[in-house]
């Protein structure tokens, strides 16, 4: 998945780049990464979601 | 106005961009590709939170500082800086050099993915605090030299991290690893899986989900024949008494001083009492300060450690309370919310445990003649062990920890274990740690030097056992309303066991102030 998430960000570089009156279609897609990264973290502590110590 | 044009901060922030992916995300694909240095999942995430972050930048290069650019940042900072700390907790408190990986100028990768995302909200606030209102307008912006070099160097870098996740992921629905492999070019060795990190439950707190103890009452079956060792020889209650001096609050231990005959009698409401031998008169009573320092829970333990009393709580935490006739009441007011004066503080702190580690504890004992503090670990859902934790009673710290083995007399029913049991209450003798268990009204007698559970008793008629004192032949069970049961003490020196000399604690034992 984080091959994936990689792949969106450079097409939406490459969006901001040489096509940059797509900007609604690339900040949409940046804010589906920022939900995928967030995902991946959520999935990988979803054992303990906070930190494991004294709070 | 006085601050930055809008082109000036494009500039700015472009050289941000190029430092961040050549910094911090180029590098570590660097090490990848030349060291095999292979990022967990969770460093996935926060690499691509950072790449995310300067993508952001690029948006305000391009389209020029929008909220909805300046917000992504702040939201992917504050996120990344969570991602930080909850991975950093795993790891932070190991001891010196116990890092996870590889570590760079002294800091492991996961503190500088903290540094980096705390200075990137730092550095955008004070771009926003430096830029001109009014110079802001929509539209699409030319990129600049600097701007499309920091486009390209983007591309490039992103690229090379998309071909590392390649190799070390996989494509999807595989996703990255708790424990990575290290990079390698050889199909042969690359390990794509994703049901790994999708086992287990959604918990907030995980392993550090652990329920309070009541140190005064158990939620437990009290009838012996339901525990976990069978066919246990039954310690009949000999005779009853009763702590008759007032006390606020439920009993939740009592001690006995060898010395003297008197007690020390604790309960839940932080309250500290030192009884006549009789248990009818109060020689000195102080009720804690819980808060304002060291977290001091409800007192479950208490122990005489020769002149000083040391009382003990749930959450191992400990004070050390010496009565002293010379003492500055003025200076005591902000240990004890109430005291019949002549009580000092000379100590509150904490124990820590190794294999008691996440569990609380109910009681506390002294050994005489090892010099060393007890403890004997409750068990819960998540931590189901019986943990015996010593402590060196001069600088009380750790000095071992065990689970008690099975003595050769004793057989466990089916798939029961000791874990089953609640000690409430224990005391030492003769280098036998006795503990009661509110759980099944069981005595278990515990030969500390062999760390084996060589007799069992079962106690029949006792209602919520919360602590254990030791009289010449005879063990005093204290319940939480204040009646105890006397019974004979069993054990390898007989009943009738002269008082052992108590070891004296001048104020040169006490260790130093917390």
């Amino acid at each position: 998945m984080e091959f994936l998430n990689f792949l969106i960000i450079l097409f939406v570089a490459w969006l901001v780049w040489r096509r940059p009156e797509r900007e609604r279609l690339a900040f949409r897609l940046m804010v589906v990464s920022c939900v995928l990264m967030a995902l991946m973290f959520l999935i990988a502590t979803h054992g303990a979601l906070l930190p494991g110590v004294n709070l | 106005m006085n601050g930055i044009s809008e082109a000036r901060l494009r500039t700015v922030l472009a050289w941000a961009v190029i430092l961040l992916t050549a910094g911090p995300v180029g590098m570590a694909v660097v090490l990848g590709f030349a060291f095999g240095e292979s990022p967990c999942i969770m460093c996935w995430a926060q690499r691509v939170s950072m790449v995310l972050m300067a993508l952001a930048g690029l948006f305000v290069l391009r389209y020029g500082p929008r909220p909805r650019y300046l917000g992504t940042v702040v939201l992917l900072g504050a996120w990344g800086t969570f991602m930080a700390i909850r991975h950093s907790a795993l790891h932070l408190a190991r001891d010196v050099g116990q890092g996870f990986a590889a570590s760079f100028f002294g800091a492991h990768t996961y503190v500088w993915s903290w540094v980096v995302h705390f200075v990137v909200l730092v550095v955008l606030a004070v771009l926003l605090i430096l830029l001109r209102e009014d110079e802001v307008e929509k539209g699409t912006r030319e990129l600049g030299r600097t701007g499309r070099f920091a486009m390209g160097l983007f591309v490039v870098v992103v690229g090379a991290n998309a071909l590392q996740a390649f190799v070390s992921t996989g494509p999807p629905p595989f996703m990255g690893q708790g424990d990575p492999l290290r990079v390698s070019w050889n199909p042969r060795n690359w390990v794509w899986t994703f049901r790994g990190e999708l086992r287990g439950a959604v918990t907030l707190r995980g392993g550090w989900n652990i329920p309070k103890p009541d140190p005064a009452h158990v939620e437990a079956d009290a009838a012996p024949a339901g525990g976990p060792l069978a066919d246990l020889p039954v310690l009949p209650v000999q005779a009853w008494e009763t702590v008759g001096a007032p006390l606020d609050g439920r009993l939740t231990d009592l001690a006995r001083d060898p010395a003297t005959g008197r007690f020390l009698a604790v309960t839940d409401r932080h309250g500290v009492y030192v009884l006549d031998a009789a248990l009818t008169a109060v020689e000195h009573r102080v009720m804690l300060d819980p808060g304002f320092s060291v977290d001091i829970q409800a007192p479950a333990g208490a122990a005489f450690l020769g002149d000083t009393l040391v009382v003990g709580t749930i959450n191992k935490s400990y004070l050390l309370i010496r009565p002293d006739p010379a003492t500055d009441e003025g200076e005591e007011w902000r240990h004890f919310l109430e005291t019949s004066g002549g009580m000092s503080e000379l100590r509150r702190s904490r124990f820590a445990t190794v294999r008691a580690r996440q569990m609380y504890v109910s009681s506390l004992a002294y050994d005489r003649s090892a010099h060393e503090m007890v403890t004997v670990s409750v068990p819960s859902p998540r931590q189901r062990r019986m943990v015996v934790s010593t402590f060196d009673a001069g600088d009380f710290m750790l000095s071992g920890e065990f689970l008690p083995r099975l003595g050769p007399d004793l057989a466990l029913g089916g798939k029961r274990t000791l874990a089953e049991y609640v000690v409430t209450g224990a005391v030492v003798e003769d280098g036998l740690l006795y503990a009661i268990s509110a759980a099944y009204s069981t005595l278990l007698v515990i030969d500390l030097a062999a760390k084996t559970l060589v007799e069992a008793y079962a106690v029949p008629g006792i209602e919520q056992p919360v602590g254990l004192a030791s009289r010449g032949g005879e063990l005093l069970i204290a319940q939480a309303d204040g009646r105890i049961a006397v019974v004979a003490r069993p054990g390898r020196a007989g009943p009738e066991v002269a008082e052992p000399a108590v070891t004296e604690v001048g104020a040169g034992a006490v260790p130093p102030g917390s």
